[in-house]
């Protein structure tokens, strides 16, 4: 497939799959806003704010870090994360740019995607932002469904081509990225607030791995049992494991590239990944610094996989 | 739609009937139905403004137009004629020049065109064909159908053909069937069988590219709509490149060559190294590989210099000329200002005329004389007088009119139509056009950058 339109289905999926992860983190939190205490609160906006690496409308570097979020009320950085044009991961920065893409590449996907995602789109354009704000953990949870429903059409209409390994490559490893960046954030948050006992029934829930968790485990929760979870078990969706073999899924079906040694980089790169967190996560005395070595892979893979399909030298490119 | 007060046409009866027997409230729903699924299936045209572009929807009128099999082969068989004349006369002007030899077209009309490519002279072209797609717009008067202007270039607007279609099909079943309404959904096969024609040296199962000049271009959704229809990559001209002659696109699986590139960028900004140099559009080299009959360009550069609006109205002359038959389809009566008597005429005239730069299109650049203000003819006459060849004038035409649905109700509504005529190893047209209407009630403009919209267009078989 042509190299643009290959770029372009792929950070379409990185795009959805952002607006996507950041709704459920927004909904589970504005939810957690009813019934949990002042601290509960700010930890877990510091961990979404850590996690996207971005600091509070509010925050200031003098600041100390724990009044950063004492400054700006929960609907300022709920809207700050959510319809903030100046954050590009905002989830309507990242949904716009999601459908601009799905928009250029309207050619690679079947109609019935572009038609649920232009509706999503025109949807939240034309709310009413009191509306929003009512009830906004409605909004996070419709915002998400329709991702969902444009997956799920991608997965029955369209076409198994390079467009549909492309698109899952970017959602792929879109999820390792936002889901390693959360797990991180959620482990040197508590570590620094001498808090190592908060957020975890929240990460369970984040990743739809509540029901796993309790019926592997039971009801009580421990920090250890729920990143293995997270991290390693290969039957759960969200775990870090499945989205990395997913990635590498999508890789080995792709073509070979032009830039044979990229190619060949981007292979092992996320063989790499995988093997960290197959073989060396359950034996790892030190598991913040193997989950960053696992960022450090899927960040260096984004950008070899671009190398080996579309910004290429074309001296080495075979002629077809 | 009439043929005497409250008498509908035979053909009209149907439509004439639902539109006057529906309720106020459902024709509503239908229009709203069309406009909504225009929306949601993102069909849009893009504005760019000073700051950034916007997506607009063009307005889409639910009622249909509707022409007679019969009405539409007459129409069929003289737009055969006039793109067969004009594809002889292009490879004329390119090759002998025997027309402007033997006196039919002035010397001066043809080679001070800048639409005139002297880069073309000599050149070659798949099957002798120059214009593979042709967009002819086509008003109907008391005198019958008359060729508006020919578009020779990259003619746009057969994908709103097909989009309105669709969307007045689902909100008119019954009616649809009713009258048996010819389809126009072959487009893109018949579209993608004429490119394959065009391949250099007959190559079998070409790879096809439509060339786009990017997603801010305000006809990007029918670049895309196309590329899918036809099956081919849509490009821009960063994702080709020429090597040793041969054009090649650069896939994720390395150079892949490119035989036919339906282009839907002009001329000037096709190739940096041969028209204009500060083009980011187009491709380097692309003109070399074309004249070296390794790549086919669909239109060919140059067209152009055909639907000039000075050439236009020749176009009668070279049907006579090069077919020895009469015109089938009448031109509008055309008064090049270049000459002086016509120039003194148009000067004499203003207020019942109307003028056009040349060089223009889009409605822009204009003046429709009998809706123009004293000022506005003070000022068109000293253009005029400052460069009379730049202008050409045309008498305002009592052009038809079809009922559109204006707030609920039925009002007439001036319309055009402009089918699209496929040219490879042969001619084929669809049974349909792209219907323009002038929205604003007594506008003869039906440009959508001026205020216009679009309405289906019905064949019928009754």
């Amino acid at each position: 497939m042509l190299s643009r339109s290959a770029q372009g289905v792929y950070w379409m999926g990185r795009y959805l799959t952002r607006a996507q992860y950041l709704s459920r983190l927004l909904e589970l939190h504005v939810q957690a806003l009813v019934d949990r205490s002042v601290e509960e609160i700010h930890f877990g906006w510091r961990r979404i704010y850590r996690a996207m690496k971005r600091l509070p409308p509010a925050g200031e570097s003098w600041l100390p870090e724990a009044e950063e979020f004492a400054l700006a009320d929960s609907f300022t950085l709920a809207d700050d994360l959510t319809f903030e044009r100046s954050n590009p991961d905002s989830v309507w920065s990242s949904l716009e740019l999601g459908r601009e893409n799905a928009r250029q590449m309207r050619h690679c996907i079947s109609a019935e995607m572009w038609t649920c995602l232009n509706l999503a789109y025109l949807r939240i354009r034309d709310l009413e932002t009191v509306d929003i704000w009512r009830t906004p953990e409605t909004f996070y949870a419709q915002t998400c469904n329709e991702i969902h429903n444009f997956v799920g059409l991608a997965d029955a209409t369209m076409y198994r081509s390079g467009a549909w390994r492309f698109m899952r490559l970017g959602c792929a490893i879109e999820r390792v990225q936002l889901a390693v960046s959360l797990i991180l954030a959620q482990a040197e948050l508590g570590r620094r607030m001498k808090r190592r006992r908060l957020g975890w029934a929240s990460m369970l829930r984040m990743h739809h791995a509540s029901e796993a968790y309790s019926r592997r485990y039971g009801i009580e929760i421990r920090r250890g049992r729920v990143l293995d979870l997270l991290v390693g078990d290969p039957l759960l969706p969200a775990s870090l494991l499945s989205s990395v073999r997913a990635a590498a899924e999508e890789l080995e079906a792709i073509e070979t590239g032009p830039d044979l040694e990229a190619d060949a980089a981007a292979r092992r790169l996320v063989g790499r990944a995988g093997a960290l967190i197959l073989y060396d996560w359950p034996e790892a005395r030190d598991r913040e610094q193997l989950l960053r070595r696992v960022d450090r892979c899927t960040r260096d893979l984004h950008g070899t996989v671009l190398d080996a399909f579309v910004d290429y030298g074309i001296q080495d490119s075979p002629l077809r | 739609m009439f043929v005497a007060q409250g008498v509908p046409r035979e053909h009209f009866r149907a439509v004439y009937e639902a539109l006057r027997s529906a309720p106020r409230e459902e024709l509503e729903t239908i229009q709203e139905r069309v406009t909504r699924s225009f929306s949601q299936e993102g069909i849009t045209f893009t504005v760019c403004g000073d700051e950034e572009a916007e997506e607009r929807i063009i307005p889409i009128d639910c009622v249909p137009r509707l022409l007679t099999l019969a009405e539409w082969s007459e129409l069929e068989a003289g737009l055969v004629q006039r793109i067969t004349a004009l594809n002889l006369f292009l490879g004329d002007v390119y090759g002998d020049c025997r027309i402007v030899r033997d006196g039919v077209i002035p010397i001066d009309v043809v080679f001070d065109c800048p639409q005139y490519r002297l880069e073309m002279r000599g050149v070659s072209v798949p099957n002798n064909t120059w214009v593979a797609v042709c967009g002819t717009d086509i008003v109907r008067t008391h005198d019958g159908f008359m060729v508006l202007e020919d578009n020779l270039r990259v003619p746009s607007g057969v994908s709103y053909m097909i989009a309105n279609r669709k969307a007045v099909k689902a909100g008119m079943r019954r009616l649809y069937r009713t009258c048996r309404v010819q389809e126009v959904e072959d487009y893109g096969s018949l579209l993608r069988q004429t490119l394959t024609e065009m391949a250099p040296g007959g190559r079998p199962d070409p790879s096809l590219a439509l060339l786009t000049p990017g997603t801010w271009n305000s006809a990007f959704y029918e670049h895309m709509f196309l590329a899918q229809e036809i099956g081919a990559e849509l490009v821009e001209g960063q994702d080709l490149l020429v090597n040793d002659g041969f054009v090649y696109m650069r896939t994720t699986a390395g150079l892949r060559r490119v035989d036919v590139v339906y282009r839907r960028v002009d001329d000037d900004f096709l190739d940096p190294l041969v028209f204009r140099d500060d083009s980011l559009l187009g491709v380097p080299g692309l003109l070399n590989a074309y004249k070296r009959g390794n790549v086919t360009l669909a239109n060919a550069p140059g067209t152009g210099v055909a639907d000039d609006k000075s050439v236009y109205a020749y176009v009668p002359d070279m049907v006579r000329y090069y077919l020895a038959e009469e015109p089938l389809l009448k031109n509008v009566e055309t008064h090049l200002c270049r000459r002086p008597e016509d120039l003194e005429y148009t000067l004499d005239n203003l207020e019942d005329l109307v003028v056009k730069r040349v060089g223009e299109s889009g409605g822009y650049g204009m003046l429709v004389g009998p809706h123009s203000t004293p000022k506005e003819r003070d000022e068109f006459s000293e253009l005029l007088r400052a460069n009379p060849a730049d202008y050409i004038s045309q008498p305002t035409l009592p052009i038809s009119r079809s009922p559109c649905l204006v707030d609920g109700r039925a009002e007439p509504r001036h319309v055009d139509l402009r089918p699209f005529v496929l040219t490879g190893a042969q001619t084929r047209i669809v049974p349909g056009a792209f219907c323009r209407v002038a929205l604003r009630r007594g506008s003869l403009v039906v440009n959508s950058s001026q205020g216009g919209g679009g309405k289906d267009l019905w064949v019928v078989d009754l």
